[in-house]
């Protein structure tokens, strides 16, 4: 498609554009899913087109087209530039410049063992019906669903920098979920994850085992009693503090929500540009990088949807804030150049400041030892359900399963339990989190930004952490 | 655009190829234009047209599932290829009902060409209007216009033919002054209604009413909700309740009180996709026709929406409430829904109000206890203190946490006129009037 692309840029640059990037994508998915009460279900779908983005007279202009025939491609360029020139009826001062980039070619691809494409269907049907057998089998259960994913996104991207970037990225994952209903509740128990790369992930999961736990755990949730309402020390599972990290890290850090551009749909930040380098957001324990180049990483790349190259960057040292996510555009805010988060979805969308993969590095602790080090509290796994204010302070997330903690053991099991708090405050608050050991990079495809919403991928590598005087229970 | 005769080629042509098996295609469309502004320039600006053929082959009870966004005969053929080659090894379902039988669509007009051929100038005209007045008085304009065509074709082997074109327009405010905000937004099929100069009027009274917000414990208070806050509560109950897939599975609260008493008197939640207040559509995704369906009368508890599949297991007919899920599946969800009106307004119920709540809208809503419908999330963008009748304060916004099935049990008073309104994510429409509910539970609070 490189053709295409230097012809759309071409007509671009005909028509006034001073700056023009176009990204030809195209995306396959195979979606396999298996329940207790349907047949399996077995899609694929396959998305391919063009997006050309353009700066006229300091503003932005996008369009974007499945049909790559010379007429459209003329279309295409002649829209983008148009809607530029109307843009720019309302720039702020002379607009948007962007700084020279260094030409640059290269290619780059997911490193992946086994191609997850390459299974037949079948194959993952069968894996998926041992899945949802093992957990039907657990007396009690109503419902089990498992599914296996697989994604494939080729992206040539090209700009008038001369930027010319190819890149082939697999992400694949599973999931298992089990119902169990009984007294007039139902209560679930999931487990999801997701990585760059290929087959041998889903493998790694084991998730015929897991149904089994979650089939029984889902099971005793029945009869577990509600989750107390009160201030208390809380330990999170893995998978808690990776949507923590997300939540209360990943979105507030995005330089675009601090300076207003989501204001109207997913809102700002409290994190105002002065904080950046003297803010205490959490205590020594907590260091935070966005590492783009995390291997299996689900927010891993090779470059950005600006050709800018992925990277690795300090975001809270220490508990100290100290950097952004940021894009060619918003980075020279703080004299410094893009550190590549720009990504779009497909190819008919914008690029947007996006988390890469956010991760709370490990700690020197193990779960157990938290466990036996905390007098009293509660421990808490797989979110069930997020909210946050529009400057992301105030969360409030609920999980599927908790444990109440007594003199350094786990004890009942609580069902419907939560937690609520500020952002700040809670990062300060903990004190321990555990190693590498114990430590992995938690997939999470769902993470919506965004006008017209883009649902993109990303990672959060996170361990279990202890939080010191956390408000607990749904309706605290 | 793509057009009733050409999409309902495209499909006839893929059926053409499914020789020897049942099918059903849908054809979605959707022609987006969009423009967004912050820090009063225009940020962002964008079109594009998306679109996706998915189509599904069956056999007996087994059925495979593949789509394409390219309509090219090759893409076509590969598409029923892989839709073939996925239903040979899925299995069979039980419960399959097959596809369904073609049943009478009414027409609907919802495609208004204003709204179609509108401009990107058009659109950063309005934007400017906003953004003047912003500036005139020294505050800062953000925002949203989109405007496009949607459209929806479905044809089967079973007879089914049915096409859709809407059109809609969807502009909205947040005037900022400092950390007060206020919001406005306007969604029509029609942009020629959009009035920008009203739109910024109302979000610039709402960010400069009472400088100075001042903070307020959580505890419980009388909540007035304008019509976008109760956009966020009324749609966990239909997408959590009010689907038969939720009563079948036993997790709605409804699910086994059907005739019985579960909210106030005066409340009746009803959906009519057929009700062009509402972004009416005449048919869902599995090409059957919208009936109204009432979830509520007076407090009782009263049905749920069906698609095909759902309605089979229910010995009942699809209301047409199928919607789409990932994998080619369906789920029974409400699309149009309504709150009856009642008997009084939005200042009758402030000056009724001895100390209360004026609720704009909400953030980040959630549910983390589905069973009772408890929801969460914060307000934003203009919470105000009521006394003796009257609004005295701006307050730092308030997190809420709260059952929705008890809250509508609590209402006291409902407005007598409606709107069609959003929640704060965009996915969920419905057409509904200001209320005021009692002892509504606040249960934190932000900084700004």
């Amino acid at each position: 498609m490189l053709t295409e692309l230097n012809r759309i840029l071409g007509l671009a640059q005909k028509l006034g554009a001073e700056y023009a990037d176009a990204r030809y994508v195209s995306i396959t998915q195979e979606p396999v899913s298996v329940s207790t009460d349907g047949a399996p279900q077995i899609s694929v779908s396959k998305s391919t087109g063009l997006g050309l983005r353009v700066l006229v007279d300091g503003a932005w202009g996008f369009s974007a087209t499945p049909y790559l025939d010379p007429r459209s491609l003329e279309k295409t360029a002649d829209e983008a530039v148009k809607i530029a020139y109307a843009s720019a009826l309302c720039k702020k001062g002379d607009g948007v410049s962007l700084a020279p980039m260094e030409p640059k070619r290269a290619r780059w691809q997911t490193p992946c063992k086994v191609d997850p494409f390459s299974l037949k269907p079948e194959e993952k049907v069968k894996i998926l019906i041992d899945v949802v057998e093992s957990a039907k089998k657990v007396p009690g259960v109503f419902r089990a669903t498992a599914s296996i994913m697989s994604y494939r996104e080729e992206k040539e991207f090209m700009s008038t920098d001369g930027r010319q970037i190819e890149q082939t990225i697999i992400h694949s994952g599973g999931s298992v979920s089990v119902m169990a209903r009984g007294d007039g509740d139902v209560q679930s128990r999931s487990f999801a994850d997701y990585a760059g790369g290929g087959f041998e992930f889903v493998e790694s999961l084991d998730l015929k085992s897991k149904a089994e736990t979650l089939a029984d755990e889902a099971v005793k949730l029945l009869k577990a009693p509600v989750c107390p309402t009160g201030v208390t020390d809380m330990v999170m599972g893995g998978s808690m503090v990776a949507l923590q990290i997300h939540e209360s890290c990943g979105h507030p850090i995005e330089l675009d929500r601090v300076v207003g551009q989501e204001a109207t749909f997913a809102g700002t930040s409290f994190l105002t540009p002065e904080k950046k380098g003297s803010f205490r957001y959490g205590s020594p324990s907590v260091n935070i990088v966005a590492d783009a180049t995390s291997p299996g990483g689900l927010g891993s790349f090779g470059y950005d949807d600006e050709g800018v190259e992925a990277q690795r960057v300090d975001i809270i040292k220490e508990g100290i804030f100290t950097d952004y996510l940021t894009s060619r555009e918003l980075a020279p805010l703080f004299d410094q150049e893009s550190n590549g988060t720009m990504r779009a979805v497909g190819w008919e969308n914008i690029p947007l400041i996006r988390m890469t993969n956010i991760n709370l590095e490990p700690g020197d602790w193990t779960l157990d030892e938290i466990i036996k080090d905390t007098k009293e509290g509660i421990f808490v796994d797989t979110p069930r359900s997020w909210s946050l204010d529009d400057k992301r302070l105030n969360f409030h997330f609920g999980q599927e399963i908790a444990y109440e903690i007594k003199d350094g053991s786990l004890g009942r099991m609580l069902k419907n339990a939560a937690y609520t708090g500020m952002t700040p405050e809670l990062w300060n608050s903990c004190d321990a989190v555990a190693g590498k050991d114990e430590w992995r990079i938690w997939g999470t495809p769902g993470c919506a930004k965004g006008e017209p919403v883009q649902v993109i991928h990303v990672g959060h590598g996170a361990a279990p952490a202890r939080f010191r005087k956390v408000k607990v229970g749904v309706e605290a | 655009m793509i057009g009733k005769e050409d999409a309902l080629k495209v499909l006839e042509k893929v059926l053409s190829f499914c020789k020897g098996f049942d099918a059903s295609v849908t054809l979605s469309a959707s022609d987006l234009s969009l423009t967004r502004y912050y820090d009063n320039h225009i940020h962002q600006n964008l079109r594009r047209h998306v679109q996706a053929l998915t189509v599904q082959v069956v056999k007996g009870k087994s059925a495979g599932v593949a789509s394409t966004n390219l309509l090219d005969d090759g893409s076509l053929r590969w598409a029923v290829q892989a839709a073939m080659e996925n239903m040979e090894v899925s299995g069979e379902e039980k419960d399959f009902p097959g596809l369904p039988k073609p049943e009478p669509v009414q027409e609907l007009n919802c495609y208004v060409p204003a709204t179609a051929n509108l401009k990107p100038k058009d659109r950063a005209e309005a934007c400017a209007v906003v953004i003047g007045a912003a500036k005139s008085k020294g505050l800062q304009a953000s925002g949203t216009y989109s405007s496009g065509v949607s459209e929806l074709a479905v044809a089967s082997t079973t007879g089914v033919r049915a096409y859709h074109a809407g059109t809609e327009a969807f502009f909205r405010t947040i005037i900022q002054d400092g950390d007060n905000t206020g919001y406005a937004d306007r969604l029509t099929r029609d942009a020629r209604e959009i009035d920008a100069a009203a739109v910024a009027e109302e979000a610039i009274t709402k960010a400069t009413l009472f400088p100075e917000a001042v903070d307020l414990p959580p505890g419980r208070y009388d909540t007035i909700f304008e019509e976008y806050a109760l956009a966020d509560l009324i749609r966990f109950l239909g997408m959590i309740a009010f689907g038969a897939d939720a009563k079948q599975h036993g997790r709605s609260f409804m699910a086994r009180r059907l005739g019985e008493k579960v909210m106030g008197d005066n409340v009746t939640i009803w959906d009519d996709g057929l009700d062009t207040a509402s972004l009416a559509a005449p048919f869902d995704i599995e090409g059957m026709p919208k009936q109204k369906v009432v979830f509520i009368e007076n407090g009782v508890a009263k049905g749920f929406v069906y698609d095909s599949r759902t309605a089979a297991k229910d010995g009942v007919k699809s209301t047409g409430h199928a919607s789409p899920l990932r994998g080619g599946r369906f789920v029974p969800r409400p699309s149009n829904m309504f709150l009856k009106t009642g008997d009084s307004s939005r200042d009758e119920m402030l000056r009724s109000t001895k100390r209360g709540l004026l609720v704009t809208r909400f953030h980040y809503t959630h549910c983390p206890e589905p069973m009772n419908v408890v929801a969460t999330g914060t307000t934003r963008d203009g919470t105000f203190l009521i006394e003796d009748g009257q609004i005295v304060a701006r307050v730092k916004n308030l997190r809420f946490t709260e059952s929705m099935v008890e809250a509508f049990s609590r209402v006291e008073a409902i407005a007598r006129t409606a709107r069609l309104t959003r929640d704060w994510w965009s996915t969920f429409d419905s057409v509904l009037p200001c209320v005021k509910i009692r002892d509504f539970s606040f249960t934190g609070s932000t900084m700004f």
